[in-house]
């Protein structure tokens, strides 16, 4: 049961995105542009400390 | 008249101190809230306290915040109705509806889920508590993207028409509204200047106990993750302020005018003002410093555009007031008689300039009877006082690579491990906390002061949208507003700076749980401070 | 019936399930705070009032924030009109309504005694004063407001600020500030124990039995009183142009549509009917009932005065002619239909996640569970 909720959330997650990425990559373009963004600022942000944690782990 | 010249000024006085004064708020919750989510991600992923830690901590200060945002933007909510009844009436078909969905799409959501956030620490498993997280950021910035979708069709009235029948704009097009270029820009502009407000903020107080060598675990990591994060979100900021003011070179060509300082039509290729002493009574720049061949490329986005100055744009503005007054006369007419085809028809060939018409009914209640010197002041009134603006616009400008400047500094020493023997760049960071905040209200007052005469641009004059109140009512409540305004941010202010100095709670570290980055048991040279 | 018609029937609908749902969700938090130095007599039972409902007064607070979104985009003219009306009534509400977040979120950050104490102050006032404005808002709609337009639409307020408070106004704000306490003691019945609880089930009786004995006393003055009557020139379907129908004042007129349609009369029976039966169900001990039979008290008074009102919003008294109806102080037909796509859409996705957050947050809170949690208030 709990991987059929999970992957009916999930699939609502990818339904959303297809359509956002439709009507807004149609007329939307900003917004799309700031989806994208922000979701590209949040990984590299991530990615920013993963370095970090192993550098430090290097340095031990 | 005059009673009503004051009661007008008073209300622009108290709609700009609590929208300025909601604005040091908002900024700070768009931005902090994304920062928490990032945050809260390596957390999940990572599995060390010590991120938990760090979100705690910042959501902490996120709330003291929050707190007011949310207290002062209940003011703005309801300002319009109170203060600006006119103009509610006026835009209420179009203007109403983003507010609406605000509530329902973004507040709510955003609201129900910081409850959450901040009570359910304990009652919510990791992945949900995250979830949960995400929901805030989304709607906090949902709730930027409808305001801004409203305040858009002030800028730049797209999707909707007069009718004549009820005496307001009605909506035309739900999605011209919502997608306008204004909007758009807008939102991503204001979005991400929260993104870099909230980097700097957590920068600076992370340098700050960097610099005490206090809570170094939560400092280092705080510091890394909003030194990437506001270095590409200060980018952001300035390629969308960029394409803002091409915008508003469409849109907007009195703003434009003013952000500028351009009096003249400017063939290519023009000169750039860096500074200017512009003065508003003979229309020209009493002195000026030029970058030459700048202007151009960078409003027209080509290298042989033409720039209509001031001058141009005044006698424009009086043939259209002109060709309005006729339709603001079929309009009086139709408001007897709906049934009057003659006045309709009139109404319809004149209908574009029905704004322009109101301008000069400042001047001449009965417009018919309006002199020519009557209609050159209205048509002056279309310039936006261009030093405030000129300057707003520099400050904003200076600030944002300021910051830039700042942030890719901030990210070299990060990146290299540097960052803690930078002292003096750790006594500075603290510093900056400020400057994002004086760009954000500089970005406001270059967008709703470059406006200016209109409320709704082209269309409805700032002179005529305001409530019928009396001058006693208007100062009874701004004296209100500012005195429980100024309460509040002494109480605001005194428990952040409370907060900060305490810092986050380290306390001995719980064993980590799973960990998908270290290994368990590993302790760095900052996980005890 | 043209599709214009339905949408405005509809909207008027809405804009009663917005009322209530403010009157409950916010009411009952208002509830809390105002009863706050009564239901915990000491700092830590306080505490543990306020932690209740900490989790939720924000998401409820959004209510409020709705209404005034919703009125401005269903029914401009109205948010023009009476807002800037009720101007020193609206200040009065909003002054103390922003308060509270910082009541809430500042209270319990310094352990000072003082300084909490300024706080219960603040919380007592914002609960109390909005509660007290929302009815008295109500009471001043069913007596009419003056104010008219000019041709444009601009519209003017000929009353004086104090004419606000007239003492029907008063009593229907008492009613609803009864009915907010009730509320606010059904939940705090449903969270709290001990000697918290019985002081809460005290309240919640007191406030429900105040609540009816109001509710009577300003049903029999409504009786008597002036209401307004549509005389000619309403186009239901026409547009939203209030200035070309004629309108009468006469006694006893807000009981016509009771008079036509009989059956109505169950929705006043409605409020005797849930609160005597949720102050039983609260004395032995079923407050979760209570609270239901709370909201639907709320849904039956605020359900009163739209059927005695219908097909008015906002009279006015000074010129009736100019008194905004459903017919035609509503948006175009376009926004009102894209609204209802929005809220069909957004109002189940809110209450599924509102009833998630009072699930995931469910239990009870005590005074010995709050001194150990960092996350408290």
């Amino acid at each position: 049961m709990k991987n059929v909720l999970l992957f009916a959330f999930w699939f609502l997650v990818g339904l959303i995105a297809l359509f956002l990425a439709i009507v807004l990559g149609d007329s939307g373009a900003w917004y799309l542009a700031w989806v994208l963004g922000t979701v590209m600022m949040i990984l590299i942000a991530v990615t920013g400390t993963v370095i970090l944690e192993v550098d430090d782990q290097h340095n031990d | 008249m005059q009673e009503l010249e004051t009661v007008i000024a008073l209300s622009r006085s108290q709609f700009a101190a609590t929208a300025l004064y909601h604005y040091l708020f908002v900024p700070l919750t768009l931005g902090l809230s994304v920062l928490l989510a990032t945050m809260e991600t390596i957390y999940v992923i990572s599995g060390r306290p010590v991120y938990r830690q760090m979100t705690q901590f910042w959501s902490k200060l996120f709330a003291i915040n929050f707190a007011l945002g949310v207290a002062t933007g209940l003011t703005m909510e309801f300002e319009f109705g109170t203060n600006w009844s006119t103009y509610s009436h006026f835009v209420g078909d179009i203007f109403g509806a983003p507010l609406a969905i605000e509530g329902l799409m973004a507040f709510f959501l955003e609201s129900t889920m910081v409850g959450l956030m901040l009570f359910g620490w304990d009652k919510l498993s990791r992945g949900k508590h995250l979830l949960v997280t995400y929901m805030v950021a989304l709607g906090s910035n949902l709730s930027a993207l409808w305001i801004l979708v409203a305040n858009a069709y002030m800028q730049n009235p797209t999707g909707a028409e007069f009718n004549p029948e009820t005496m307001r704009m009605e909506l035309d097009s739900f999605t011209a509204l919502f997608f306008s270029h204004d909007a758009q820009a807008k939102f991503v502009h204001t979005s991400v200047a929260g993104f870099v407000t909230a980097a700097i903020f957590v920068i600076g107080i992370s340098a700050f106990y960097m610099l005490r060598r206090r809570h170094m675990a939560v400092a280092v990591r705080s510091f890394r993750v909003a030194t990437l994060f506001g270095v590409f979100a200060s980018i952001g900021v300035i390629c969308l302020g960029d394409a803002l003011g091409f915008i508003n070179g469409e849109g907007q060509p009195s703003k434009l005018v003013a952000m500028e300082g351009l009096w003249e039509t400017a063939e290519a290729p023009a000169g750039f003002n860096v500074v200017a002493w512009p003065d508003q009574e003979s229309m020209e720049n009493r002195f000026e410093l030029q970058i030459p061949y700048v202007l151009t490329p960078l409003v027209t986005h080509t290298f042989d555009g033409t720039i209509v100055g001031a001058n141009d744009l005044v006698s424009r503005a009086e043939t259209r007031i002109r060709d309005g007054i006729p339709a603001l006369v079929a309009l009086e007419r139709l408001s007897e008689d709906p049934d009057d085809r003659d006045a309709l028809r009139q109404f319809r060939a004149h209908g574009d300039n029905l704004g322009h018409a109101l301008l000069v009914k400042r001047y001449a209640p009965d417009v018919t009877q309006a002199t020519p010197a009557q209609i050159e002041q209205a048509a002056r009134d279309t310039i936006p006082p261009v030093a405030p603006v000129f300057w707003s616009f520099r400050i904003m400008v200076a600030a944002a690579f300021l910051m830039l400047g700042f942030l890719i500094l901030a990210t070299i020493y990060s990146l290299r491990g540097q960052i803690v023997d930078k002292r003096w760049f750790l006594k500075v960071a603290p510093w900056m906390i400020p400057v994002p905040f004086i760009a954000n209200e500089a970005g406001w007052v270059v967008a709703e002061l470059g406006r200016q005469p209109w409320t709704v641009y082209g269309q409805l004059p700032t002179w005529i949208s305001a409530s019928t109140h009396s001058v006693g009512y208007m100062i009874f409540s701004l004296v209100g507003f500012v005195a429980l305004y100024t309460v509040f941010i002494i109480v605001e202010m005194f428990l952040m700076v409370k907060f900060i100095r305490k810092g986050p709670d380290d306390g001995p570290l719980p064993p980590p749980t799973e960990s998908a980055v270290a290994a368990p048991g590993h302790t760095s040279q900052w996980s005890q401070a | 019936m043209e599709i214009y018609i339905v949408l405005k029937l509809v909207w008027w609908a809405l804009l009663g399930v917005l009322l209530i749902g403010l009157a409950v969700m916010v009411g009952m938090d208002m509830g809390v705070g105002a009863g706050l130095r009564y239901l915990g007599r000491t700092d830590s039972e306080r505490r543990t009032v306020i932690n209740m409902i900490a989790p939720h007064w924000d998401g409820n607070q959004v209510w409020f924030i709705l209404g005034g979104g919703a009125v401005f985009a269903a029914w401009p003219t109205i948010y023009a009109t009476a807002f800037s009306g009720l101007y020193v009534v609206m200040l009065v509400l909003l002054w103390s309504m922003i308060v509270r977040p910082l009541g809430f979120e500042y209270r319990s950050k310094l352990p000072s005694q003082r300084w909490r104490n300024l706080w219960d102050v603040t919380l007592f006032i914002s609960g109390a004063v909005p509660m007290i404005v929302f009815g008295a808002a109500m009471g001043n709609m069913l007596r009419g407001v003056p104010f008219h337009f000019e041709w444009n639409m601009v519209s003017y307020y000929t009353g004086s600020f104090i004419a606000l408070f007239n003492p029907f106004a008063v009593l229907c704000g008492l009613m609803s500030i009864a009915l907010a306490l009730y509320q606010g003691g059904a939940m705090v019945m449903n969270r709290g124990t001990g000697v918290i609880r019985e002081r809460a089930c005290n309240l919640l009786t007191a406030a429900g039995l105040a609540a009816l004995a109001l509710f009577t006393v300003c049903g029999l003055w409504v009786w008597f009183m002036p209401g307004y009557v549509i005389t000619g020139g309403a186009d239901p379907a026409g547009p939203a142009m209030p200035l070309r129908k004629t309108v009468e004042a006469s006694a006893g007129a807000w009981l016509h549509n009771f008079g036509a349609y009989p059956l109505l009369w169950l929705v006043p029976g409605l409020v005797y009917a849930a609160v005597l039966a949720g102050v039983l169900a609260a004395r032995r001990g079923f407050s979760h009932l209570a609270w239901w039979l709370g909201a639907l008290a709320w849904a039956g008074t605020i359900g009163t005065v739209g059927a005695a009102m219908f097909p008015f919003l906002m009279p006015s008294s000074t010129n009736p002619g100019h008194s905004l109806t459903v017919w035609d102080a509503s948006s175009s037909a376009t926004t009102l239909g894209w609204m209802l796509v929005f809220t069909a859409i957004f109002i189940p996705i809110v209450a599924i996640y509102t009833s998630w957050a009072f699930w995931v947050m469910r239990g009870k809170v005590t005074p010995e569970q709050i001194e150990h949690d960092e996350h408290a208030y």
